[in-house]
């Protein structure tokens, strides 16, 4: 091979590594302008955007005028994300934290650019106790014998049955709960729930629902669509 | 003498940790308080058994009723069915461990033994019933 040739293969080469690093960049493009959105719009105000939860009494929970964001990367998926920013409905039927009044809070709308931004922003923060845990997002029987019948989450929770939805009110709408939440999340919040809210009026289920049961039902949760 | 102050220490250290170590994790002062955040939710505030869970609508949500009604902790009628230790059970394993409905979910690794207690305290306050 001819030095020139040499010459022509590495400059091709160095040219495909810097337009690598471009890419891989450009896939966190939005990012800072979303943390700035995130900033100038005080998001801080209502929600958590930084670890770990330090929440010791109700007083200090019930002080919180919004659901922690800390760990939304690991909790939520991001086309929804994007969706919800840009045209926001209440998750939870009873407004945060009461277990008294409907829930008739209006969230500030983004831009539909401000709301992939933000998204993009929000996908960075993550929980290291997040991880990929073989969950199969799915509504499946055992899914549903447990989610209704064995551990009764359904009293707090609402999800569909055929076109209509059931279910109580005090813990988050899960109707839809599988455009929204990741199967791992949901897994990771009843097998470590004080990681992520210490303080929460929803039992803590560790050494009462086991493992695999726990798996079961965060597919049967992810699996709301 | 030395030995007589070794089983002391040794003593004072193990209630120190056992008041730190139990099934839950207590975060409020008062029984009043654990009722009024956790129970609240389905047995209704003034534990009539008409929480937001259990009358959707008695809060302006369009969603049916629960499909068993919580139980009136101020009926003296209902709470009197019960024995003490039906409550702490309910209490602490859920509906199922007495036979009841599984929608009253187990809060025995939420709350403390203690806690239980207590609150087992604050029922009878409520329903001014003794148990059977």
């Amino acid at each position: 091979m001819s030095v020139r040739k040499m010459h022509c293969l590495m400059g091709v080469f160095v040219a495909a590594v810097i337009l690598a690093g471009l890419t891989a960049n450009s896939s966190y493009a939005g990012s800072d302008e979303g943390k700035n959105i995130v900033n100038a719009k005080n998001c801080g105000t209502c929600h958590q955007l930084q670890g770990p939860a330090t929440e010791k009494t109700f007083e200090e929970q019930l002080k919180k005028k919004g659901p922690e964001l800390w760990y939304s990367g690991s909790k939520f998926k991001k086309e929804w994300l994007e969706g919800w920013l840009a045209n926001p409905t209440n998750i939870r039927l009873l407004k945060y934290n009461s277990i008294t009044e409907k829930n008739s809070e209006k969230h500030p709308v983004l831009s539909k650019k401000e709301a992939d931004e933000v998204a993009e922003y929000l996908m960075t923060l993550t929980a290291k106790e997040v991880t990929a845990s073989g969950i199969t997002e799915a509504v499946t029987p055992q899914g549903k014998n447990l989610f209704i019948k064995r551990y009764g989450c359904v009293g707090c929770h609402s999800i569909k049955a055929g076109a209509k939805k059931v279910g109580g009110v005090s813990g988050p709408d899960l109707s839809e709960a599988g455009k929204r939440l990741k199967g791992d999340w949901v897994y990771a919040y009843l097998k470590e729930p004080k990681v992520f809210k210490p303080v929460k009026r929803m039992p803590v289920f560790v050494g009462i629902i086991n493992d695999n049961e726990m798996k079961i039902l965060a597919g049967f949760v992810a699996g709301q669509k | 003498m030395v030995m007589v102050k070794k089983i002391l220490l040794i003593a004072a250290f193990l209630i120190c940790i056992s008041a730190f170590i139990g099934k839950g994790t207590a975060f409020a002062v008062s029984a009043e308080e654990n009722y009024k955040f956790y129970c609240t939710q389905c047995h209704g505030m003034d534990g009539k058994g008409d929480g937001a869970n259990s009358k959707p609508k008695s809060v302006g949500i369009d969603l049916p009723e629960m499909s068993v009604t919580p139980r009136n902790h101020t009926s003296p009628e209902d709470m009197n069915k019960l024995t003490d230790t039906d409550i702490e059970n309910a209490i602490s394993g859920g509906g199922g461990a007495v036979s009841k409905s599984t929608i009253m979910p187990a809060f025995g690794k939420t709350l403390t033994e203690a806690e239980i207690k207590d609150l087992l305290a604050h029922l009878r306050k409520l329903c001014k019933c003794k148990g059977k």
